[in-house]
C-alpha cells in the first residue's frame, strides 16, 4: 500500500513540475513581442531521499536565457537607436511550442501513472468489501 | 492453527512486487525530463521468487510469544534499465513509451494477483459450504 501511495506522490510531483514549466512557456509566448524580454527557463531536479535514492522531481530556481536579444529594424519605434534598431525578445516561438508539447506529453504520462495507482488501490480495497 | 496457504502468500507477493515496480516506474516518468536521470527497474518477480526459495531459511520464531522476523518484507534490487536508444543528449534515459509498456505489465500482474486471491478465497468459502 505504501508503495502505491509513493507512486501517487511521485506522479503528483511530476505533474506539478510539468505545469510549472508550462506556465513559464505561456509567459514566454505572451511576452514574445516585449522589447528586451529574456525567456525564462526552469531546471528539473531530482529530490534525493535519505540514502541517495531518487524519488520525486521538483523545479529548481528559475533563470533567464542569456542568449542574444533579437535586433529589430524599425526606425519609427520609440526605443530605436540612431541606426533604427531596437532590442526585441529572445523568445523563439518554435522552441516554446516544442517545449509545451513535451510538457503536455509528460504531464499526461504522470496523470496516467496516478490513475493506474488509484485503480490498483481501489481494486485492492475491493477485496475487503466482500 | 497457523493460517498459511501457499497460493495466497504467492498472490500477496505478486501484488507486492507489482506495487513496488509501479513505484519505480512512476519515479521514472516523474523524472522523464530531468537531465542526467537514468531509468530504473526492479528484479522481475520470477527472479526474486527463485531467490526467495533458494535462500537459506530465515529465522523462525520458536514460541508463540517471540517476535517473528518479517520475511515477507521484500527488498527488491533496483538497477538501471533503459530501453535501447532512449538516451537523450542531456543524459536522461527515460523513454515514456517504454515505461508505459512496463506499467501495462504491472497492471496486468496486479490484476492477476488480486484475481488469484479472490478465486482462492471463493474456493475456501465453497469448501466451508458457503458459496457466496
Amino acid at each position: 500500500m505504501s508503495d502505491l501511495l509513493k507512486t501517487m506522490a511521485s506522479s503528483v510531483s511530476g505533474m506539478a513540475a510539468q505545469s510549472a514549466r508550462l506556465r513559464l512557456v505561456s509567459e514566454n509566448i505572451a511576452n514574445a513581442d516585449t522589447p528586451g524580454y529574456r525567456r525564462k527557463l526552469v531546471p528539473f531536479e531530482q529530490v534525493l531521499e535519505g540514502h541517495g535514492q531518487a524519488g520525486a522531481v521538483r523545479t529548481g530556481k528559475m533563470h533567464l536565457d542569456t542568449s542574444e536579444l533579437e535586433s529589430v529594424f524599425q526606425p519609427s519605434h520609440p526605443m530605436a537607436d540612431e541606426d533604427g534598431y531596437y532590442q526585441g525578445s529572445n523568445v523563439n516561438l518554435m522552441l516554446e511550442i516544442a517545449d509545451a508539447r513535451e510538457a503536455q506529453r509528460s504531464y499526461e504520462a504522470n496523470l496516467k501513472m496516478f490513475d493506474q495507482a488509484r485503480h490498483m488501490t481501489s481494486s485492492l480495497l475491493e477485496l475487503l468489501r466482500r | 492453527m497457523k493460517f498459511d496457504i501457499g497460493i495466497l502468500r504467492m498472490a500477496n507477493d505478486l501484488a507486492v512486487h507489482a506495487a513496488a515496480r509501479q513505484a519505480v516506474i512512476s519515479e521514472n516518468i516523474a523524472n522523464a525530463d530531468t537531465p542526467g536521470y537514468k531509468a530504473r527497474d526492479i528484479t522481475s518477480f520470477s527472479d526474486s521468487f527463485v531467490e526467495a526459495v533458494d535462500a537459506p531459511k530465515a529465522m523462525r520464531p520458536a514460541r508463540a510469544g517471540h517476535l517473528a522476523i518479517n520475511t515477507n518484507m521484500h527488498k527488491y534490487d533496483i538497477f538501471e534499465d533503459a530501453a535501447f536508444g532512449a538516451e537523450s543528449p542531456n543524459g536522461n534515459s527515460v523513454s515514456i513509451e517504454d515505461q508505459m509498456v512496463r506499467a501495462a505489465e504491472v497492471r496486468q500482474q496486479h490484476q492477476l494477483a488480486l484475481g488469484i486471491y479472490n478465486k482462492s478465497m471463493d474456493i475456501l468459502r465453497a469448501g466451508m459450504g458457503r458459496i457466496r
